[in-house]
């Protein structure tokens, strides 16, 4: 394990444990979510008894139930009720924006976004749920080895940040969650474009909005030569407090029509600033995902 | 040449270029700083924003003065200015430096260089040309043709490669050198004088400097005879010890210098004072020191003097006294410890080195002092007779057979029959000892009452029989007897070397008598004189010892305590071989030394001050890169690359600090021949900064990589279990890679095994012996089996492997082995086979305390151990199940355990605890 998958794996964990607390405020709310496994009121794999049946040919030995046969002259099997946990899918936008900060004090957008994303995998697999990552080929997993896996991945994916910056469509199950961590900085259609056929399929998402502080503020002076991440074209500025206002209200615009995007789809979007406690924005995510789960 | 009388410029058309300042006033004060540049992934949102008002952008005035200022310094500074230039050259032909370099030279020797680096510069800033004429003979003869007369440039950059030459100055020679060389006009002739007259003598001295003014007009710089060199001259064995002595130019006033006796790692042994009194020339002290000491000082230094005559360099001639006590035809069936030899060898070893023997034997290395006791007769006395000859000193003690037949090498006619004082049938008592004379080695040693002497030889009566005498008894008849035989001393003691005669030998006297005899030995005496020394190390002219020089040539024996003997070809130094160096000193070979005798009318006479001529470009050119890079900094800050104020001036310090070190980093990475040490070492320092385990590499990419992914999947097992923090596993190539850092070898052996190279057969029998530890992996579960006494492959193939390498026998893994509890308590071992025997080296016969080095099996581990990225198994185990693979990663991790701790659990401290979990 390197340096770098130890530290978010370090950060996520001290982030989660910092959690009790929340976990109970959000048991109040949606004790499923805690309890992890949702049963479906139906036979299948589980460790909660359902109901006998009489064993008829095929059935395996091992499921029948001795104590039950001898009560009568039948012999009967054991079923079981099937249990699935919810499945939730993580996206953490590694387009190369995404790994800038406007001081050396502060986390990358990316490295933020990557220990929001693994701690609140953390949290619910410990909650029971299973989790995979929107961009690889592995299943929904659980337990102690996904926590693993999903550092690897995460640091990996991080490490990388050669991404599109729009999630990739994938045909994830019904009712799934989808949660989505990026500086959403495009033009809100081009999101739109590429959540609308996960929402469709009746997935339930949550943005989250990673942001540095200098991008919200604009802190610069004086005369500024502005270049792009991802390949843009420079631009130059005489005097950049002057268009501090107008930028401003740009910001602004993006920000509500990515909200109005959000209500379209039914999904929710929570904001967060690199400069800003990891906790609150984890809370959010979690009380999000809690809500929908209840309802 | 630009001369304003102050102020004098080398290259004052460069001043030129100051008129092209004003244009560079106007573009600097147009052209605006360049804007800071900025990454910003939120560039969409400002895309097509406009600030308002446009201020004009300028560079700031003060930039512009600054930027100016430093490009002014730099042209005033390239046109070389020079603030009070010296005066004039005389005459219109060449400059002509007579410069002394020989011994006396070095001294002062910077001065010397800076004395003619100063008139050469004036010469340069004239035009003139100049030749550079040294006085010492030249070690290489090609160049003791005419001096070349050249640009005064090029005689500047000649004068660094010149160095002080470690012999004297042979100025005749030089002079010819001189009245060859051919030019037009009259010369400055410049002789820059050590100030000693050297070898030749006044007459010569004013000979050669009328010589030199003939040539136009002669300055002689000289600081003055008493500022000259010093010469340490051998220092004198004397009976109390080392008389060091210290030789000036001149009998000046009072004067104090400090001679230290330093050893062979430089260590300072002795630090005594001299004192030149008025008017004398030669400085004398004792050196009071132990022989022990006295015995390690290899130089005796002029403290705070340059050259090599402010060294001395000792030999064994000064230093350790060998002493011979001849055993040859000793009397059988002598008490050893009642027989003469062994008081001597008691009173002699500590302060001593001692060797007995028989006298060819003791001969044929050199030897300071030869005893012959009583009990022992000489076969061959021409021998010894010649080498008392040569110098060497002999001390013989009298006993029976002395005084039967007294003959050979005596100091005295002896008569016969001895002399018994108490015995039975005497009237007198033993008599005790009397004082030592004055003259006598002896004298000043503390007779103690006694020592009382029962039986003698007496000595004939002879005219110079006091003179002989060193010690008397009370009655006055000699005890010790003493007299030179050629350059040799015979010494005989008039009582035997044991306690029958007289309690002498018992006492502490006779070994300060011993001690003292030593002292007045020459020193070393070889058989041969006449040999040839080659030359091992010598002075060079600042008095360093430095290995030989190519010209420096063999030197007879006998040369070299001769006057005279030292030149180019025999450099002041060491000769001989290691075993026995012989110095040649400077001090041994100089004549009397003397002062520059009063010169003729006309010829300048100045010391080497130097005058107040000061270059001043170097100066402006530092000061205008200062102001340069100043500016640089400033630029950065303007385009905001400094952003914050209270950083600013770190940054600049470490600017700065990364300008000054970019060409010495430069030169460092550019060299490609250190690439590949970098490279060695960088592999070593990662093999070495973590524990790691190596994995052979075999030619099947597949193996190699089954061996990579399976020993990180252990190395995983290991990180999570155990306190082992082991790095990631490094691939070895057996042929090419070391192999002492790693702790365990993964080996994995190919069905069709090649044998190993001798190189590396010899690496991997290092390995071994040194505690390496080798898994050896056949990877085939049939490798046991035995089908009608036939070998498997794989056992073939192993057998191939390590033909030539010394394995002990290998017995079946048993089971009390520190492998079954290093980390976990397990009896079987499978791999990702199950069932095969696990081979260890049988515990006797090894001494590495039954450490097994190799464990030979077939169940193909690493496969077992295999995991990808995410931690998932690679392959599955046969027969199967978690299990086995949990057993598997289990043998792994013990296997590492026993590697890191060897039989720390065999110890039987942790039986009962182990005896516990098994619950026994």
């Amino acid at each position: 394990m390197s340096v770098k998958e130890t530290d978010l794996r370090h950060g996520a964990e001290t982030l989660a444990a910092g959690m009790p607390a929340m976990l109970l405020a959000a048991e109040r709310i949606a004790a499923t979510v805690a309890q992890g496994v949702h049963g479906r009121r139906r036979v299948g794999q589980g460790e909660t008894f359902w109901q006998f049946r009489r064993y008829q040919p095929g059935d395996p030995t091992p499921t029948i139930d001795w104590r039950q046969s001898a009560k009568s002259s039948h012999v009967y099997v054991r079923q079981m009720e099937w249990e699935a946990a919810q499945s939730l899918w993580l996206w953490c936008d590694n387009s190369p924006s995404m790994a800038w900060r406007s001081a050396t004090n502060l986390q990358t957008k990316s490295d933020r976004a990557a220990l929001l994303a693994l701690a609140l995998a953390v949290l619910l697999i410990r909650g029971g749920e299973r989790i995979a990552l929107l961009e690889s080929d592995l299943p929904p997993m659980t337990g102690p080895t996904a926590i693993d896996r999903l550092t690897i991945l995460l640091s990996e994916l991080g490490a990388a940040s050669d991404g599109a910056g729009m999630p990739p469509f994938k045909p994830l199950p019904r009712f799934a969650h989808l949660v989505l961590i990026g500086d959403f900085l495009s033009p809100p259609e081009e999101l739109r474009a590429a959540v609308e056929r996960h929402a469709s399929r009746g997935v339930m998402g949550h943005l989250l909005q990673v942001l540095d502080p200098a991008e919200e503020s604009l802190p610069y002076q004086g005369r500024v030569r502005f270049e792009g991440l991802e390949g843009e074209a420079p631009w130059l500025l005489s005097r950049v407090e002057n268009v501090r206002e107008a930028y401003h209200e740009r910001l602004n615009r993006q920000r509500e029509n990515l909200a109005s995007l959000a209500r379209a789809l039914g999904w929710t979007l929570s904001m967060h600033r690199t400069d800003h406690p990891a906790e609150a924005a984890l809370l959010t995510l979690y009380m999000s995902l809690a809500q929908r789960a209840g309802e | 040449m630009l001369d304003l009388g102050l102020i004098a410029f080398a290259n004052p058309w460069l001043l030129l270029a100051a008129a092209a300042l004003p244009i560079l006033w106007l573009l600097l004060r147009v052209t605006p700083p360049a804007p800071k540049r900025l990454a910003f992934p939120a560039i969409r949102f400002l895309v097509g924003l406009e600030s308002r008002e446009e201020t004009p952008v300028k560079t700031p005035w003060w930039l512009v003065v600054l930027r100016t200022l430093a490009l002014t310094l730099l042209i005033l500074g390239l046109a070389k200015p020079v603030i009070n230039p010296d005066e004039r050259l005389y005459g219109s032909g060449p400059l002509i430096l007579v410069l002394d370099d020989g011994w006396a030279a070095a001294p002062g020797w910077s001065r010397r260089i800076a004395a003619a680096e100063r008139l050469l510069a004036q010469a340069q800033r004239e035009g003139r040309i100049a030749a550079i004429v040294t006085t010492a003979a030249q070690a290489d003869t090609s160049d003791e043709a005419v001096p070349l007369l050249l640009p005064a440039s090029k005689a500047r950059q000649s004068l660094t490669g010149l160095k002080p030459k470690p012999w004297p100055v042979a100025r005749k020679a030089a002079l010819e050198r001189i009245e060859a060389m051919t030019f037009e006009g009259t010369a400055q002739v410049v002789w820059l004088s050590d100030g000693q007259g050297g070898e030749e003598t006044a007459e010569d001295l004013l000979a050669f400097a009328r010589a030199l003014q003939q040539l136009g007009r002669l300055d002689v710089l000289d600081d003055g005879a008493a500022a000259s060199a010093r010469l340490v001259r051998p220092p004198e064995n004397t009976g109390q010890g080392l008389t060091a002595r210290v030789e000036r130019a001149a009998a000046g006033t009072n004067e104090t210098v400090r001679l230290l006796g330093v050893g062979v790692e430089g260590e300072i042994l002795s630090n005594s004072t001299l004192v030149f009194e008025e008017g004398e020339t030669v400085a004398e002290t004792q050196l009071d020191l132990p022989a022990e000491l006295r015995n390690r000082i290899t130089q005796l230094r002029i403290e705070n003097e340059q050259g090599a005559g402010a060294v001395l360099l000792m030999d064994e001639r000064w230093r350790r006294r060998p002493v011979g006590l001849i055993s040859e035809g000793s009397r059988t069936g002598v008490q050893p410890l009642l027989s003469g030899s062994y008081y001597l060898r008691k009173a002699l070893d500590p302060f001593t080195e001692l060797r007995t023997g028989a006298t060819p034997d003791l001969l044929s290395r050199e030897l300071a002092v030869l005893i012959l006791t009583d009990d022992a007769q000489v076969e061959d006395p021409s021998l010894l007779e010649n080498w008392v000859r040569r110098g060497g000193l002999l001390v013989r003690f009298a006993g029976p057979r002395l005084a039967e037949n007294p003959e050979g090498l005596l100091p005295v006619a002896l008569r016969g029959r001895d002399r018994v004082l108490g015995g039975a049938l005497t009237w007198n008592a033993p008599v005790t000892l009397g004082d030592f004379v004055a003259d006598s080695p002896f004298h000043g040693l503390e007779v103690p009452d006694d020592v009382v002497v029962r039986r003698q030889v007496l000595a004939e009566p002879a005219l110079d029989l006091q003179r002989k005498t060193w010690a008397v008894l009370a009655d006055g008849t000699p005890l010790v007897t003493a007299d030179r035989f050629g350059e040799g001393w015979v010494v005989l003691f008039h009582v035997s070397a044991n306690t029958y005669w007289s309690n002498l030998p018992l006492s502490g006297l006779f070994v300060e008598m011993l001690r003292r005899l030593l002292e007045v030995s020459q020193g070393v005496v070889t058989q041969d004189a006449n040999e040839t020394l080659q030359p091992l190390t010598t002075l060079n002219g600042f008095g360093v010892l430095t290995n030989a020089p190519t010209y420096a040539a063999a030197v007879a024996a006998e040369d070299l305590s001769r006057a005279g003997s030292i030149g180019p070809s025999r450099p002041p130094g060491y000769y001989g071989t290691e075993g026995l160096r012989r110095a040649l000193n400077l001090g041994g070979s100089l004549q009397p030394l003397h002062g520059l005798p009063s010169l003729p009318d006309g010829i300048v006479l100045r010391d080497y001050a130097a005058s107040g001529e000061l270059d001043m470009g170097p100066w402006l050119i530092a000061l205008a890169t200062a102001l340069l890079l100043a500016d640089f900094v400033l630029s950065l800050w303007l385009r905001g690359h400094l952003s914050r104020p209270e950083a600013s001036g770190s940054v600049t310090v470490t600017t700065l600090f990364i300008l000054a070190l970019l060409p010495a980093v430069a030169a460092i990475t550019a060299t490609p021949a250190n690439a590949q040490t970098l490279g060695d070492d960088a592999r070593a320092l990662e093999a070495t900064l973590s524990t790691r385990i190596g994995y052979v590499l075999t030619d099947i990419p597949e193996v190699d990589a089954t061996s990579a992914t399976g020993l990180s999947g252990l190395t995983r097992v290991l990180h999570l279990r155990t306190s082992i923090e082991a790095g990631a596993p490094l691939p070895i190539d057996i042929e090419l890679d070391e192999l002492a850092f790693f702790p365990l070898l993964y080996w994995p052996v190919l069905p069709d095994q090649e044998s190993l190279s001798p190189v590396a057969r010899e690496k991997l029998k290092a390995y071994l012996d040194n505690g390496g530890t080798v898994l050896f992996d056949l990877r085939d579960p049939t490798a046991g089996a035995r089908i009608t006494g036939q070998v498997s492959n794989a056992e073939r193939s192993l057998r191939q492997l390590l033909a030539g390498v010394k394995i002990p026998p290998l017995i079946p893994l048993p089971p009390d082995h520190v492998l079954t509890k290093a980390f976990y308590l397990m009896q079987d071992f499978p791999g990702r086979y199950a069932g095969g025997t696990l081979w260890v080296e049988g515990t006797e016969g090894r001494d590495q305390d039954g450490v097994t080095s190799v464990v030979i099996g077939a169940n193909d581990w690493a496969s077992a151990w295999a995991v990808d990225r995410l931690g998932r198994p690679l392959y599955p185990v046969v027969p199967g199940g978690e299990r086995q693979r949990e057993l598997a990663y289990r043998f792994g991790v013990n296997l590492v355990m026993y590697a890191l701790t060897g039989n720390y659990k065999a110890d039987q401290v942790h039986v009962p605890f182990i005896l516990e979990r098994l619950g026994q």
